[in-house]
């Protein structure tokens, strides 16, 4: 036996002794499991991480898909030709961009990468991967079924993001450290075929990303199965705090962007401008999308851009807020 | 290419796809998600089936191995964890720990309901706006049909009937609750039931509606409104 074919022989009977070992392993258990989901905690725990990895799936095929596409059709010197020269003003282009891809965060990380990969500016990437679940047409429509009769929440949404995503690529041109970002991992590449390749990109990065998904969702879960949120409405009428609460609130409940309108319309107890800061943050960073961005960027970014991001959505948030409600 | 990682990604879509032909996906998300999740299903099953057979006919070269599945494994848990058990939707647990809902009273004027009509079936979330609207002014003597599961079982006989709104998931629910005053008996938490009745007036933060029947039933296929 050639030492390729013995390799070979090997990586596949690893993963089919692991597969098979969880199976009967959770089989076993089986009683155990069920005995747990009948404790309510652990059931609204179970039935929300679920929900929220059902929730996610369509997204982040669109999202692999994507992110395949561009791996496989655009070639390597496209992006940097079409984009401006100067990152700095890159950057808008990028933001505006989000414009065009309907559904929620996950779908955005992956392309984001890609992104990144096929020679655009990090920054403009990076405000792309902001502004694209919170400005896209899909989620801005949910926005304004959410709060009737009040179009200035949507515009207020559309400016806050934008202004959002714009100030963190510029202050990621200035100050951002682009060797944080990991080195890339693509899978290799059979340069043969192009649907082989497609094929590949696809795979990786649905594996990649679901992965953290996972670990997203179930913090998330845990997060709304703990925390009471009535201890939220204690601060609702102090206008700073409350605005910092729904921001925060927004970080651990991780809901998909187009339905956190109906939750920020549906918490009447705080101010616009908060609402409106739950709705900037949110679809910005998360614990989902946070883990989502360690697993594809790095913990090192992660660890400066998710802190980065909280704060100056907050900001823009609050101008807006101010300026417009 | 990994073999592995290619059966990973067809269970995905497999766990998909039951969830989505068998209905429990009703308990996660909302109904109208199905065509996408069946997209979504179909994609993944034939991209992890072609990752399979790619993997068998080339093999797995060194570069693949070093990369690996990775954290992919994890979504072997969910797969595992609704094989053996699908959660249930949400019940009780969570109604208190769910955002209030608040409507503002004397905001608009609903259009009156026709007493004489019969019993008139709505969700929980219009009986609340109802309720609040002008001090129910336009359910004044109306007969009105809740269905919702049983929240909490108060001292004095009464209970407290809710039903989750889901916008996306049930990450995103908030819970319409109505008390239930007048009913001969009081049925278990969590056991879902239809009340007829009529308005009365709230003492409250909830709506209370005055049950003149009670009827204990299964769990409706979309337990959302």
């Amino acid at each position: 036996m050639s030492t390729d074919l013995a390799a070979r022989t090997r990586t596949a009977d690893v993963a089919l002794v692991t597969v098979a070992s969880v199976i009967v392993a959770a089989v076993v258990a089986r009683p155990l499991i069920h005995d747990l989901v009948g404790r309510p905690a652990v059931a609204n725990f179970a039935t929300i991480f679920v929900a929220i990895v059902l929730q996610s799936v369509p997204f982040l095929a669109l999202g692999v898909t994507v992110s395949a596409a561009i791996g496989t059709f655009v070639p390597p010197g496209l992006l940097p030709r079409l984009l401006p020269k100067r990152p700095a003003a890159a950057v808008p282009v990028g933001a505006l961009a989000g414009v065009a891809l309907p559904g929620c965060e996950c779908g955005s990380v992956p392309i984001a990468r890609r992104l990144v990969d096929r020679g655009a500016p990090a920054a403009a990437a990076l405000a792309f991967l902001l502004s694209a679940p919170a400005i896209n047409p899909v989620v801005l429509v949910a926005t304004a079924v959410a709060f009737p009769g009040q179009p200035e929440m949507v515009l207020g949404r559309f400016l806050a993001s934008l202004l959002a995503a714009a100030t963190v690529g510029w202050v990621w041109v200035r100050m951002g450290r682009d060797d944080l970002l990991l080195a890339r991992k693509d899978p290799h590449v059979h340069a043969d075929s192009r649907a082989l390749a497609f094929v590949q990109i696809a795979q990786h990065d649905f594996l990649n990303a679901g992965g953290f998904l996972i670990i997203g969702a179930a913090i998330a879960a845990a997060f709304q199965t703990v925390i009471p949120r009535e201890v939220l409405t204690t601060v609702s009428g102090n206008g700073v705090l409350a605005v910092l609460a729904l921001a925060v609130l927004a970080v651990l409940m991780a809901i998909c962007s187009e339905a956190d309108a109906f939750i920020a319309a549906s918490l009447k107890q705080f101010s616009p401008t908060a609402q409106l800061a739950f709705m900037t943050v949110g679809p910005m960073v998360d614990v989902k999308l946070i883990a989502l961005q360690v697993g594809t960027f790095g913990r090192g970014f992660a660890a400066r851009f998710a802190p980065l991001t909280f704060v100056v959505a907050t900001a823009s948030a609050g101008l807006i807020g101010w300026l417009l409600l | 290419m990994t073999t592995a990682g290619g059966t990973l990604t067809t269970l995905v879509g497999l766990m998909t796809m039951r969830l989505t032909i068998d209905d429990t996906f009703q308990r996660y998300v909302r109904l109208g998600m199905r065509p996408w999740l069946l997209l979504a299903a179909v994609c993944l099953l034939i991209l992890g089936l072609v990752t399979i057979v790619i993997g068998l006919r080339h093999g797995t070269d060194r570069a693949d191995r070093d990369h690996g599945v990775g954290v992919g494994w994890l979504l072997l848990a969910p797969v595992v964890a609704l094989l053996l058990v699908a959660p249930p939707s949400l019940g009780s647990f969570g109604v208190a720990r769910s955002t209030p809902i608040l409507v503002t009273a004397g905001r608009s004027s609903l259009p009156p309901l026709d007493p004489s009509a019969g019993p008139v079936s709505m969700t929980l979330l219009e009986y609340t706006e109802r309720s609040f609207d002008h001090d129910g002014r336009s359910l004044d003597g109306a007969t009105v049909t809740l269905t919702g599961f049983v929240a909490d079982v108060g001292d004095s006989g009464g209970f407290t009937l809710a039903r989750y709104q889901i916008a996306c998931c049930a990450a995103d629910a908030t819970a319409a609750v109505v008390t239930v005053v007048g009913a001969a008996t009081s049925p278990p938490r969590d056991q879902w039931v239809t009340v007829t009745g009529t308005w009365a007036e709230a003492s409250g933060d909830d709506p209370v509606v005055q049950a003149a029947s009670l009827r204990e039933i299964d769990e409706p296929e979309d337990p959302y409104e």
